[in-house]
C-alpha cells in the first residue's frame, strides 16, 4: 500500500475537474476499429426511403459506392433502433412494417433500456437478453447484416450512435454480440459486458463450439445453451450492482485473520491433493481460495463461475458434479466442477482436471466440512453475513494508533447505541457516502457497505454506473492516465483517486467541502491499511492474470 | 460388516430434458415436488438408504442432465452403474424415441461385463397430465419396446402425485443390488469405482 499523501495541490496540478455531467450529443456516429474518431453525421429523421437523400449527397465523391451502402445500412440500423425507442423520439419513428408480427415489433420490447444478443455469424439468434429468440430472427438478421458488411470492409463495427442509443458490436469469430443500450454508460463499459457474456457462454460450452460453426455455418447453438437463460440474465443484471463486473478484481467477506487462516489451510491440503482450485465462497465473495502450483485464477473467471453456481438452482439441492471452462485459464478445456452449498450462503467449488474425480472431491468436501465446522468458520461466516462489511459512519479519525479491527466501533448490532452514534442521515464524516478500494497487486477490492443516502436499489446502480464512468475515464488510454479526478453533480462529489498500489473511488454528499473530502479519502485509506488482514485474502499464491 | 458393494449401490438416471428426472429423485427421496423447471447442470448426485430383505443398501443416484451439451459426459458419470433408470415422458414422442439413444450411449459410454444382461428400469413419466388425456405413447407400445431389449421392467409414474415412484425405486433397488453381486463375481476391476471411501489411504487417480 502506498504511503503518499492524497492532498489538495495535488488535485488541483493534475486531476480532471469536472463540475457537470457532459452530455453526448444526439447524432449518429461510426466507430471503427481502423480509426478510432467517430465520425459525427447529422441525424437525418426525414429520410425514410433508405439509400435516398443520404445516398445522393455523397453520390459525387470517390467512395461514393461505399457511402451509400453505409447509408443503406445505418438507415436500416435507424429504423430498427427508432422501433425501440418509440416511446421518446415520435419525429424520426418509421413504423415497423417489416416486423409485425415479431417481438421486436412490441412496446414493451422496445421500451426496454439496454438489450443484448448474441447470434452467429449466419445471423441466428443465439441469446436475447428480452423476448424470444426465433421471434428476433429477422433482427438478428439485420444485425448480422451490418456486421457482416463492415468486416468485408476490412473493418468491424465497434459502436453506432443513434439518438439516445448506443450499439456496441463484439465479434468473436463465428459469434457476434451486440448491446443496444440507452443507459449512457461509456462504450469502454459495454465492451467489457459483452466480453464477460461471451466468457460466459464459454464457461458453459468452451470455445470448441467454433468448431460447429467451421463445419455447418448453419449451425443452431440455442439447443446447447438450453436452460442457461438464468445464467446470462443473472450476469446482465449484476451489472448494476457487482462491481466486479467493471473493476476486473474480487472481493473477499470480511472475516478474522484466523478464521481466513483456517478455512485456507484445509483447502491448501486439498490443492496438494491433485485439486486445481478450490474455492470458498458466501454469495459472491471468497472466503478463502487456493490454487495448484502455478494455477492461477483470474477474477473475471471467479466472477462467471460464481454467477454460473450462483444463477443455476439445481446445485442448491445436492452435491453436483459439472463441466466448467474457465475462459481466461484456457478457453479450449472444460475442468471438472465439484460443487456443494453448506448452507443457502456458502459452498465450495473443488476444480479438478479429471472427470473421474468425482469420490475423490466428495471425499475432500467431507473433509474440509469437518474442519470448517470444528473451527467454527461457517458460523463467522454467516456472523459476517449479519454484521457487513465497512461501514463509512464507522471510519475512524486519522491519528489513528495501535491495530485497528474491522467493526471494533460497532457495538452489538442489538444495541440502541448503535442508533444514537451512527447518523444515518449524513452517512460518515465530511459526508463520505460510499466508497470502493481496489488493490492493483492483490487483484481484490474493497467496497464499503451504502450509507442511508444510498438506500434504494436504483441509488446504488446510479452510484455504481458513476463510478464505472470514472473507472473509464481513469482508463483511458487515449487521455493519458490520470491520477485524481473530482467531480461534483447534483447527485454526488465523486472523487477518484488512482496510485500504482490502489484506486479509490469515493462518493460524497454533492455539498460536501472538496478539501475536507480528500482529507477523509486518505482516513479511507489508512483504515483499509488496518484492517487489511480482515478484508483481504492476503499471503496466498499470487493470482496473476 | 458386509461388503461395500453390497451396500452401495450407483444408479444412474438418463433421459431427455424436462421429462421428470429430478422431479422423480426428489419425490423418491425428498417426498417433494416442485412445479418449477430447474435444469440440471452436469449432474446432481443424492443417497438414500434403502431396506430390502432385511439388509440395508445406500442407493447412490445420479441424477443426470438431459440437456444435449452435457450428452458427451457419459463417460464421467455412467461407468460403475450398478442399474441405469431411462426417463421418458408420457406426452412426449420424441422422448420416448430418443430411449433408445439413451439406452446405447449408455452402453458404450459404460461398457459394463455383460451388455445383454445389463439391468435397465424404463420410466413412463408424468401420467397424471390431463388426466392422461394429451398422452401420445400408449403403454403398450412402451412394454413392447421394453420386451425387445430383454424384458426390461416398466413403470408409469407421476412424480407429481407420487404415483408408482415407490415402487418403481424398489425395482431398481432391486435390480441394482442383483447386478452389484454378479459384477463382483465377474468383473474386479469395475470395483474401485464407486469406493473412493475406503481408498483414500491408497490415494485416487486424480
Ligand atoms: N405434471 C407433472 N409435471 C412433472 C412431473 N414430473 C416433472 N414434472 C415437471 O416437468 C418439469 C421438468 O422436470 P425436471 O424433473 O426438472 O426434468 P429433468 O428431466 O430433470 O430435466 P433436466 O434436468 O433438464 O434433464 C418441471 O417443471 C416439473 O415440475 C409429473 O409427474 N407430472
Ligand atoms: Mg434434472
Amino acid at each position: 500500500m502506498s504511503s503518499s499523501q492524497f492532498d489538495e495541490s495535488v488535485v488541483r496540478e493534475t486531476d480532471v475537474e469536472v463540475e457537470a455531467p457532459v452530455e453526448s450529443g444526439s447524432d449518429v456516429a461510426w466507430e471503427r476499429t481502423g480509426s478510432e474518431h467517430e465520425i459525427d453525421q447529422p441525424s437525418s429523421p426525414s429520410s425514410s426511403g433508405y439509400a435516398g437523400e443520404g445516398g445522393s449527397t455523397s453520390a459525387t465523391s470517390a467512395s461514393s459506392l461505399i457511402e451509400i451502402q453505409r447509408d443503406e445500412i445505418e438507415e436500416q440500423m435507424r429504423i430498427h433502433i427508432d422501433e425501440i425507442s418509440i416511446s421518446d423520439s415520435n419525429a424520426s419513428w418509421i413504423p415497423g412494417k417489416r416486423h409485425q408480427d415479431e417481438d421486436d415489433a412490441s412496446i414493451s420490447w422496445r421500451k426496454r433500456k439496454k438489450h443484448f444478443f448474441i447470434l452467429s455469424n449466419s445471423g441466428k439468434p443465439i441469446y436475447s437478453r428480452y423476448g424470444d429468440e426465433h421471434k428476433l430472427a429477422g433482427f438478428s438478421a439485420t444485425l448480422q447484416a451490418i456486421i457482416s458488411f463492415v468486416e468485408n470492409g476490412g473493418d468491424s463495427v465497434k459502436l453506432v450512435r443513434a439518438g439516445k442509443h448506443q450499439v456496441v458490436f463484439l465479434v468473436k469469430g463465428p459469434i457476434y454480440l451486440v448491446c443496444i443500450s440507452s443507459t449512457e454508460e461509456p462504450y469502454e463499459s459495454l465492451k467489457g459486458q459483452l466480453e464477460l457474456i461471451y466468457g460466459q457462454m464459454l464457461v458453459i460450452l468452451t470455445r470448441s463450439v467454433n468448431k460447429c460453426f467451421e463445419k455447418n455455418p448453419k449451425f443452431d447453438m440455442t439447443p446447447l445453451l438450453g436452460g442457461t437463460d438464468t445464467i446470462f440474465s443473472s450476469l446482465i443484471h449484476s451489472f448494476s450492482w457487482n462491481p466486479a463486473t467493471f473493476l476486473h478484481a474480487y472481493t473477499c467477506l470480511p472475516l478474522s485473520y484466523a478464521t481466513r487462516q483456517a478455512a485456507g489451510a484445509v483447502l491448501q491440503d486439498i490443492a496438494d491433493s491433485g485439486v486445481l482450485f478450490a474455492t470458498l465462497m458466501c454469495r459472491h465473495k471468497v472466503i478463502s481460495l487456493v490454487g495448484a502450483q502455478k494455477a492461477s485464477l483470474h477474477p473475471d473467471d471467479m466472477l462467471l463461475l460464481a454467477n454460473f453456481v450462483m444463477s443455476s438452482e439445481s446445485f442448491r439441492t445436492s452435491e453436483s458434479f459439472s463441466p466448467v471452462c474457465l475462459p481466461r485459464y484456457n478457453p479450449s478445456a472444460f475442468l471438472y466442477a465439484y460443487i456443494h452449498y453448506f448452507d443457502a450462503d456458502t459452498y465450495l467449488m473443488l476444480l479438478t482436471t479429471n472427470s473421474d474425480a468425482f469420490y475423490h472431491l466428495k471425499d475432500c468436501r467431507i473433509r474440509i466440512e469437518m474442519v470448517l465446522l470444528k473451527s467454527n468458520v461457517l458460523s463467522e461466516v454467516q456472523r459476517s453475513l449479519l454484521d457487513g462489511g465497512m461501514h463509512v459512519e464507522d471510519l475512524p479519525p486519522i491519528p489513528h494508533s495501535g491495530p485497528s479491527h474491522l467493526g471494533q466501533h460497532i457495538p452489538p448490532s442489538d444495541s440502541p447505541e448503535r442508533f444514537k452514534e451512527a447518523n444515518h442521515d449524513t452517512g460518515g464524516p465530511a459526508g463520505l457516502w460510499h466508497f470502493i478500494y481496489r488493490s492493483i497487486y492483490l487483484d481484490q477490492y474493497v467496497s464499503s457497505e451504502f450509507s442511508s443516502s444510498i438506500s434504494t436499489r436504483q441509488q446504488q446502480k446510479r452510484l455504481y454506473r458513476a463510478y464505472q464512468k470514472l473507472f473509464a475515464s481513469m482508463h483511458d488510454k487515449g487521455i493519458g492516465p490520470h491520477k485524481t479526478q473530482f467531480r461534483r453533480d447534483e447527485n454526488y462529489v465523486l472523487l477518484c483517486w488512482v496510485t500504482q498500489d490502489f484506486e479509490l473511488y469515493a462518493a460524497f454528499d454533492p455539498l460536501a467541502d472538496k478539501a475536507l473530502a480528500i482529507k477523509t479519502c486518505n482516513r479511507v485509506c489508512q483504515w483499509i491499511k488496518d484492517v487489511e488482514n480482515e478484508i483481504f485474502l492476503l499471503g496466498a499464491s499470487p493470482f496473476s492474470w | 460388516m458386509p461388503s461395500r458393494r453390497r451396500t452401495l449401490l450407483k444408479v444412474i438416471i438418463l433421459g431427455d430434458s424436462g421429462v421428470g428426472k429430478t422431479s422423480l429423485m426428489n419425490q423418491y427421496v425428498n417426498k417433494k415436488f416442485s412445479n418449477q423447471y430447474k435444469a440440471t447442470i452436469g449432474a446432481d448426485f443424492l443417497t438414500k438408504e434403502v431396506q430390502f430383505e432385511d439388509r440395508l443398501f445406500t442407493l447412490q443416484i445420479w441424477d443426470t442432465a438431459g440437456q444435449e451439451r452435457f450428452q458427451s459426459l457419459g463417460v464421467a458419470f455412467y461407468r460403475g452403474a450398478d442399474c441405469c433408470v431411462l426417463v421418458y415422458d408420457v406426452n412426449s414422442m420424441k422422448s420416448f424415441e430418443n430411449l433408445n439413444n439413451w439406452r446405447e450411449e449408455f452402453l458404450i459410454q459404460a461398457n459394463p461385463s455383460d451388455p445383454e444382461n445389463f439391468p435397465f428400469v424404463v420410466i413412463g413419466n408424468k401420467i397424471d397430465i390431463d388426466g392422461g388425456n394429451s398422452r401420445v405413447v400408449s403403454e403398450k407400445k412402451a412394454r413392447a419396446w421394453c420386451a425387445s431389449k430383454g424384458n426390461i421392467p416398466y413403470y408409469e409414474t407421476s412424480a407429481k402425485e407420487g404415483i408408482n415412484v415407490e415402487e418403481a425405486f424398489q425395482c431398481i433397488a432391486k435390480n441394482a443390488l442383483k447386478s452389484g453381486e454378479e459384477e463382483e463375481l465377474y468383473l474386479p476391476d469395475t470395483i474401485d469405482v464407486g469406493n473412493s471411501n475406503q481408498q483414500r489411504a491408497t490415494g485416487c487417480e486424480c
